[in-house]
């Protein structure tokens, strides 16, 4: 098969896994897995009686809050909690920095934290978070990444304001561009976005003498207890992280944060449970962002439509010290191409994963100028992308998809670049292409108990974000039990319930359902082995189908499932199963096509239509795996036309850090997004959580690039800036 | 936009019109007439800022609080009343997660005061199905998967429900319009605009 990974590692066939045990094989035929089975937790849900980490109540509880830092550079000389000790209701104030520590007493970006309170009542907390008194030096800071490339940036960063990375070099650069027939030089950028998680980041903390538990928002409730027990210093074990409902973390919430640290202090001064939500403002200034991007490509393409050669200059910032990398170009790699990359530090919070971490820069970058590339040369664009694409194989489907939405979207109907109807209404049609790695991993630990009443309880210590993981572990237990979804009780999102990974890189549904597979199968095969003698049967003989345990092809000589469990006795079957390679896969590939309408004199682009085509193997619950992709292009369209994060160039403030100017997508912004998901049951289960969210971004600005002849190259499509770039065009 | 052809003697009409075509039209608290207005400002005046006595009627039981008048409908319910289905999430008007039913109008209860709310009755998310029986929005919300975190679910049931209630069968312009005051994150109106489509039959509740 086809091999396209790029020096990363990225986007590449995987070796075939070898098989499992074979025993524990997917069936030929599903019964539920596939299906359309409604969320469990819905009913949870829609009454409002879910308990988030936000509406957890403990006796005796406080509220946290924390003091931050208003400047986006300072030096903390001290900090005095005197006038907030004595203020009302206050039980526990706690200094985060330290002043007479070099290494702790600076604030390296607005809303770093410094300290914290906690009282008796919210706004008691509020109030006395505003008397707690810092004395700050500030120092000079950098807003701006144009400040740093042309050298007129203070030095704020230890080792320096920028990471360069090594040249990646393959093949001959200048017999590539010898070759080409036509080369474009043009610079392209995406934009910082933040997470924007409905549920803030917070913890609710209570501790028992030297035992800690901790209702944490998070994606992993396994790396929450790491975290707290390192940040704290005490034993792991000492700490039991619950997370039964989450309100979105797309891969911000991968730790308990500072936030959580701090509250599990104020808990312990307090001796008393302490509940710290940070609000939305602190939620965009403190708690992860998308890292920008900026490529400065110089590309050429051969007369019949090869990509000949790529030089690309690449740099991005994730904020204060961490880095801000993407894959570039994106899955098509022409032979001969060079990258420089480097990160550079700017004072704002620092960068977390964000659904799909690179791939929407890397994808917005390539496609853009796949799209002029294919007008230079005057090819089609989809055939201009087939031709330069990898070999197709199981995880590379795209030129299949391409054709396939090219025909269902109505591609033939597309004008060429530039729609020359009269009127401000200008309409196009744009495609893009993903792909993501995903795949499964262990140890993810998965306990099956049956009891004699016939209740199935499945235990695992991951966690449902919303992706409906709760709802997984129960199809999964129902099909190989032969039993309903409804009647599995799956227990998650609890430290207790055994280790596994955190939700992260769609890496949960491939994890967790090899592993729920293989312990219900053994725990079916331990009451196979109760039933087997009132049946007068050899266990071997005998099947879960349908609500029954019989002999296969045999339905009469068999027990219902609530006589058959009546074999277990007082003690109920309890048995273990791991994650293990061959039941899941890695790698999938999409393609999405967008048609936009813009009005030229107001600059809005309104997008009237998405078609998303993706695979993820063996689909195990269709309505929420589709929901998936609904999201995944909701998202994308967020960051293509709404999402900023807009800073102040003087102050390095944040001037949008709320919801009205900070702007997502409302009903009314929606289009209609066709879903075509492609089944591929013989690769195994492989997640789908970000590979959806890759790829409307890049068709979108193509869709618009073909509306209004004009090339966009940076992101978010504001109307100001469509304005622009058509005043642009204009003058020139 | 909305305000064309008003005239210039009508501006309240006309803002509060400006406001809902904006989408933000369960934000408005002060829909009252001038004399309410008044009337209600002078029960106000002078109370605080310590903690004061207020009645609510939520979902048709009687709760007495001690709360600050600077307290929020919203906090006031879910801080002090363990009613915690309506989420805080924007805290400014803006998402509308903490939107619910005051006197059969969305309302955003994170940006109206609960003493402002005595004499109204209030519904929210933990009020709405009745015993174990969802509301219909509440069912087609589950069958169309029309929710995931489901942290803004809470919020896009009540604005529904309010919906339907005064408009029992939507259009799907009329449904954009009457949920554009509440954002999700995950990415779920497709879904919803389904699940809001499917409903029929919902009377004032």
């Amino acid at each position: 098969m086809a091999d396209f990974r790029d020096e990363q590692g990225r986007g590449g066939q995987a070796p075939p896994p070898p098989p499992a045990d074979p025993k524990y094989a997917w069936l030929p035929k599903q019964g539920v897995i596939g299906t359309s089975i409604k969320r469990l937790d819905g009913p949870e849900k829609v009454t409002g009686r879910a308990k988030y980490t936000f509406d957890i109540a403990r006796p005796g509880m406080l509220y946290g809050r924390i003091v931050r830092s208003p400047y986006p550079h300072a030096r903390i000389r001290a900090v005095d909690l005197s006038a907030a000790q004595k203020a009302p209701g206050v039980k526990a104030a706690i200094v985060w920095r330290d002043p007479a520590n070099a290494q702790r007493n600076t604030v390296m970006f607005q809303g770093d934290e410094v300290a914290g309170v906690a009282a008796d009542t919210e706004e008691h907390a509020i109030d006395a978070a505003r008397l707690v008194k810092v004395d700050y030096e500030v120092l000079p800071h950098i807003t701006l990444v144009d400040q740093v490339l042309t050298g007129s940036a203070p030095a704020v960063f230890q080792d320096g304001n920028v990471r360069q990375g090594a040249v990646q070099e393959t093949g001959d650069l200048a017999a590539g561009f010898k070759q080409a027939a036509q080369t474009i030089e043009e610079t392209y950028s995406t934009h910082v976005i933040t997470h924007v998680c409905l549920e803030s980041h917070g913890t609710v903390c209570e501790w028992e003498g030297d035992r800690l538990t901790a209702w944490v928002s998070t994606q992993g409730v396994n790396a929450a207890r790491e975290g707290l027990a390192t940040g704290l210093g005490i034993p792991q074990p000492n700490v039991r992280v619950i997370t039964q409902y989450m309100g979105g973390g797309f891969g911000s919430k991968m730790g308990p944060g500072a936030e959580g640290l701090i509250c599990a202090k104020l808990a312990q001064e307090a001796k008393a449970p302490v509940k710290l939500m940070v609000d939305r403002k602190e939620e965009h200034l403190a708690t992860g962002n998308r890292p920008s991007a900026t490529a400065r490509i110089k590309a050429g393409v051969s007369a019949d439509g090869v990509l000949t050669a790529f030089d690309a200059e690449t740099w991005g910032t994730g904020g204060a010290g961490a880095a801000a990398g993407f894959p570039l170009p994106y899955i098509y790699l022409p032979p001969n191409r060079r990258r420089t990359h480097k990160d550079v530090y700017i004072n704002t919070g620092q960068q977390r994963p964000m659904r799909a971490p690179g791939h929407p820069q890397g994808s917005f970058i390539t496609e853009v100028l796949m799209e002029e590339l294919a007008d230079k040369i005057k090819m089609d664009p989809i055939e201009f992308r087939i031709k330069n694409l990898p070999p197709e194989a199981p995880n590379a489907m795209w030129a299949t998809y391409l054709r396939q939405g090219a025909a269902e979207f109505g591609w033939n109907k597309r004008h060429p670049t530039g729609d020359t109807t009269a009127g401000p209404i200008k309409t196009g049609m744009g495609v893009a292409i993903n792909t993501w790695g995903g795949g499964g991993r262990g140890p993810t630990q998965v306990r099956c108990e049956i009891s004699s009443d016939g209740v199935v309880v499945v235990k695992c210590g991951t966690q449902d974000l919303g992706t409906g993981t709760r709802t997984l572990v129960a199809v999964v237990a129902a099909e190989t039990l032969g039993l309903s979804p409804a009647m599995i009780r799956p227990e998650i999102g609890d430290t207790m319930y055994g280790v596994a990974g955190a939700s992260g890189g769609s890496t949960t549904a491939a994890g967790v359902s090899p592993a729920v597979r293989i312990a219900t199968f053994n725990a079916l095969e331990a009451l196979k082995a109760k039933v087997a003698p009132a049946l007068g049967v050899e266990a071997t003989a005998l099947v879960a189908s349908n609500g029954r345990i019989q002999v296969k092809d045999n339905a009469s000589k068999g027990l219902s499932w609530a006589d058959a469990c009546k074999q277990i006795g007082p003690q109920p079957i309890s048995v273990e199963g791991n994650w293990q390679p061959g039941l899941s896969s890695v790698t999938t590939s999409g393609v999405q096509f967008a048609e936009v309408s813009v009005d030229i004199e107001t600059g809005i682009v309104k997008v009237n239509r998405v078609l998303a085509i993706q695979d993820c193997g063996l689909i195990v619950s269709r309505l929420t795996a589709e929901s998936q992709v609904y999201g995944g292009v909701i998202g994308s369209l967020n960051f293509a036309l709404f999402e900023d994060r807009i800073l102040d160039r003087n102050t390095g403030q944040m001037v949008n850090p709320n919801m009205e100017w900070y702007l997502l997508a409302g009903m009314s912004d929606v289009p209609r997004i066709d879903v075509r998901l492609i089944d591929q049951p013989e690769r195994g289960v492989i997640g789908i959580g970000e590979p959806p969210t890759v790829s409307t971004a890049a068709a979108i600005t193509c869709a618009v690039r073909n509306a209004i002849g004009v090339t966009v190259r940076s992101l978010p499509l504001t109307p100001a800036k469509i304005l622009q770039t058509l005043a642009q065009q204009r003058r020139a | 936009m909305a305000r064309k052809g008003k005239k210039p003697g009508s501006f309240s009409v006309s803002r509060r019109d400006f406001l809902k075509t904006a989408g933000v039209v369960s934000a408005v608290t002060a829909a009252a007439s001038p004399t309410e207005a008044e009337a209600q400002a002078a029960a106000v005046r002078g109370v605080g800022p310590g903690e004061v006595p207020v009645r609510l009627m939520v979902n048709g039981k009687r709760l007495d609080l001690m709360i600050e008048p600077r307290v929020t409908l919203l906090d006031a319910l879910r801080m002090r009343a363990d009613m915690t289905g309506n989420k805080r999430v924007c805290d400014r008007g803006t998402c509308g997660a903490c939107t619910m039913i005051v006197d059969g109008r969305p309302v955003y209860s994170c940006s109206t005061l609960a003493i402002e709310c005595q004499g109204k009755t209030v519904r929210n998310i933990d009020g709405l199905a009745a015993g174990t029986a969802l509301h219909p929005v509440q069912q087609a919300f589950c069958d169309k998967d029309a929710l995931m975190c489901g942290f803004c679910t809470p919020g896009f049931i009540m604005a529904s429900v309010a919906l339907l209630e005064k408009t029992p069968n939507p259009t799907p312009e009329q449904i954009r319009k009457g949920l554009d005051g509440n954002i999700c994150r995950c990415g779920t109106f497709s879904r919803i605009m389904e699940a809001v489509s499917s409903v029929k039959g919902v009377t004032r509740g």
